[in-house]
């Protein structure tokens, strides 16, 4: 993507961007390590850190007058009266390997099934990606519809458990566990999303996103003003181009995702007949930091 | 008067400075942290840790992983620095530069080659079947197998050196002197060549053990998530839990070992000398 942003942003609005590429929860603990002197005045990362971001006074409000486009957003795409905005939805279901499972993945329980033995990779509770697998598992195991299951977490960690059999690893790093996926090394990368798997189909690679009939998730990408970062109209300007017309329709095609601005028709399309899920992120910020530490003691070897 | 060994002394003092500065005073900053919750003083974070029965398998893990990966890379590293320090002219420039060029290739590219070569259709698998000492693949990536060949390739020439460099010191007229007398292969190696080597051997031991007890990149990539270490246990507690305490608690953990093995092998090395 930053190839695109880069030279846009350069010729729309003369910045020259200084991009620091690394996870979420890394950009947060840099917010809050340098919060007295921040050198950060826009970050993107996913909703569940930004709630931890608002909690430790670490954003200022992306408000309509310096950022006019957030007007054409959908909704649900603004954050607490602004906080944050989400610029690109992508879509998550799981990636598989077509040429040793040409018949796709249906349903989510093929993640369980015994054929499925050291087949699979998940991504660790440490990754947001990682709430999917917890999550469909809450409603596999509860039995219950996804606005209930979401909080049924003991039963999330139940089902889980039943998952380790077929599991090679669990990772943080993605881009390695996409790659065994790619070598057939594995079958199935569960939780996986379409701004990573549909590029590199396209790109030729023997790999596929499932939309399983269970559901599929939406992906929560997010950009935020850093409270009392440099060049703060600056900041805005580039907030407001990443949330216009043109950036959304670009960024929509290159990461096949939905576009969060309503006047843009680009992008990837959300497969239908799934529903699409989007949980509560507050629950998920309060608890997640027990749920990491359950997971890891749960999948240890 | 200054005496002259004082003054020379002081021409230390700015390289102490910086050290002091950049090394010293963050370890002692976080050595500091771990012992504050909230502002109070507190050793909460260290009875959680050791009444933890998975921050024990872990710890216990991590030291394992480091005895074994240093055992392996000694194992390697001996007889490779006898050749080194019997070799001459070009052979040895070879050696030297076989030894110090890896060292110039990140530690992630190393690591990732290595589960590059540990998969099922890797190439590995690949030469164990085609000589026939398998007849299917086996499992090796994500193991902990894998993590200690893998971890011991990376920190070869840290172990190679220190011994090489011993070796290259040595007087060549001892094992010859011992061979005028009659003495075996065995006999020779058993009583000159290995004692007066030991210094060196002790001081690639405490380099590998303390690079491979505080390792993060390689046993991410080779055994991922499930089999964690203490390094991983630190970037956890500081990025994802966001507990400082308890990242900084583990971190003096790993400290206070390393330290223990440097001053350790400082005091075995000093001992070795002064019997030689």
């Amino acid at each position: 993507m930053e190839q695109i942003v880069v030279p846009h942003m350069k010729d729309a609005i003369g910045a020259d961007i200084l991009f620091e590429g690394t996870k979420s929860s890394v950009n947060l603990e840099k917010m809050s390590s340098n919060k007295d002197n921040p050198y950060l005045s826009v970050v993107q990362m996913d909703d569940p850190v930004m709630i931890q971001a608002v909690e430790e006074d670490l954003l200022t409000p992306i408000t309509s007058g310096p950022v006019p486009n957030m007007t054409d957003l959908r909704s649900d795409a603004v954050h607490m009266d602004g906080m944050w905005c989400n610029y690109v939805q992508p879509w998550a279901g799981v990636a598989y390997n077509t040429d040793f499972k040409s018949g796709g993945v249906a349903s989510w329980e093929e993640l369980w099934a015994p054929e499925s033995k050291g087949q699979l990779i998940i991504p660790s509770l440490q990754n947001t990606e990682g709430m999917w697998t917890l999550f469909m598992s809450a409603m596999l195991g509860s039995g219950k519809p996804f606005s209930e299951a979401q909080y049924e977490i003991d039963a999330a960690f139940d089902k889980l458990g039943a998952l380790k059999p077929n599991l090679l690893s669990v990772y943080t790093t993605m881009s390695q566990a996409f790659n065994l996926l790619e070598q057939g090394e594995i079958t199935m990368l569960s939780g996986n999303f379409s701004s990573y798997a549909l590029p590199r189909k396209a790109s030729g690679v023997p790999v596929d996103l499932a939309a399983p009939s269970e559901g599929i998730f939406a992906m929560p990408s997010g950009i935020c003003l850093v409270k009392g970062g440099p060049n703060p109209e600056l900041a805005e300007a580039y907030v407001n181009e990443m949330l216009g017309p043109d950036m959304q329709s670009a960024i929509a095609n290159f990461a096949t995702s939905v576009p969060a601005n309503t006047t843009v028709k680009a992008g990837a399309v959300i497969p239908e007949g799934v529903p699409i899920y989007a949980p509560d992120w507050a629950f998920v910020a309060a608890n997640r930091r027990d749920w990491i530490e359950r997971f890891d003691k749960l999948m240890a070897i | 008067m200054i005496r002259r060994a004082e003054r020379i002394g002081f021409l230390a003092l700015p390289g102490l400075s910086f050290l002091a500065i950049i090394y010293a005073l963050p370890l002692f900053m976080l050595l500091l942290k771990s012992f504050q919750i909230d502002g109070q003083f507190s050793i909460l974070e260290y009875v959680t840790f050791f009444s933890d029965n998975y921050s024990m398998s872990v710890l216990w893990r991590t030291l394992r992983v480091a005895f074994l990966t240093t055992g392996l890379a000694l194992l390697i590293a001996y007889p490779t620095a006898i050749i080194m320090a019997r070799a001459k002219g070009i052979w040895l420039s070879v050696f030297l530069v076989a030894m110090v060029l890896p060292m110039s290739v990140g530690v992630i590219v190393k690591a990732f080659a290595w589960s590059i070569l540990f998969r099922t259709r890797g190439v590995l698998n690949d030469t164990l079947m085609s000589l026939g000492l398998t007849e299917a693949p086996i499992r090796m990536l994500f193991t902990e197998t894998a993590l200690i060949i893998g971890a011991a390739n990376v920190f070869l020439p840290f172990m190679v050196l220190p011994i090489y460099t011993v070796l290259r010191q040595m007087d060549s007229r001892l094992p010859e002197a011992t061979v005028s007398l009659g003495a075996t292969p065995v006999f020779r190696f058993m009583n000159v060549t290995l004692p007066l080597s030991l210094p060196g051997v002790v001081a690639g031991c405490a380099f590998t053990f303390s690079l491979a007890i505080s390792m993060y990149v390689i046993p991410s990539l080779i055994v991922g998530e499930r089999q964690q270490t203490l390094s991983m246990l630190t970037a956890r507690s500081f990025l994802y839990l966001r507990n400082e305490a308890l990242g900084a608690t583990i971190s003096s953990i790993l400290l206070i070992i390393a330290i223990s093995v440097v001053l350790g092998s400082s005091w075995l090395a000093s001992r070795l000398g002064a019997r030689q």
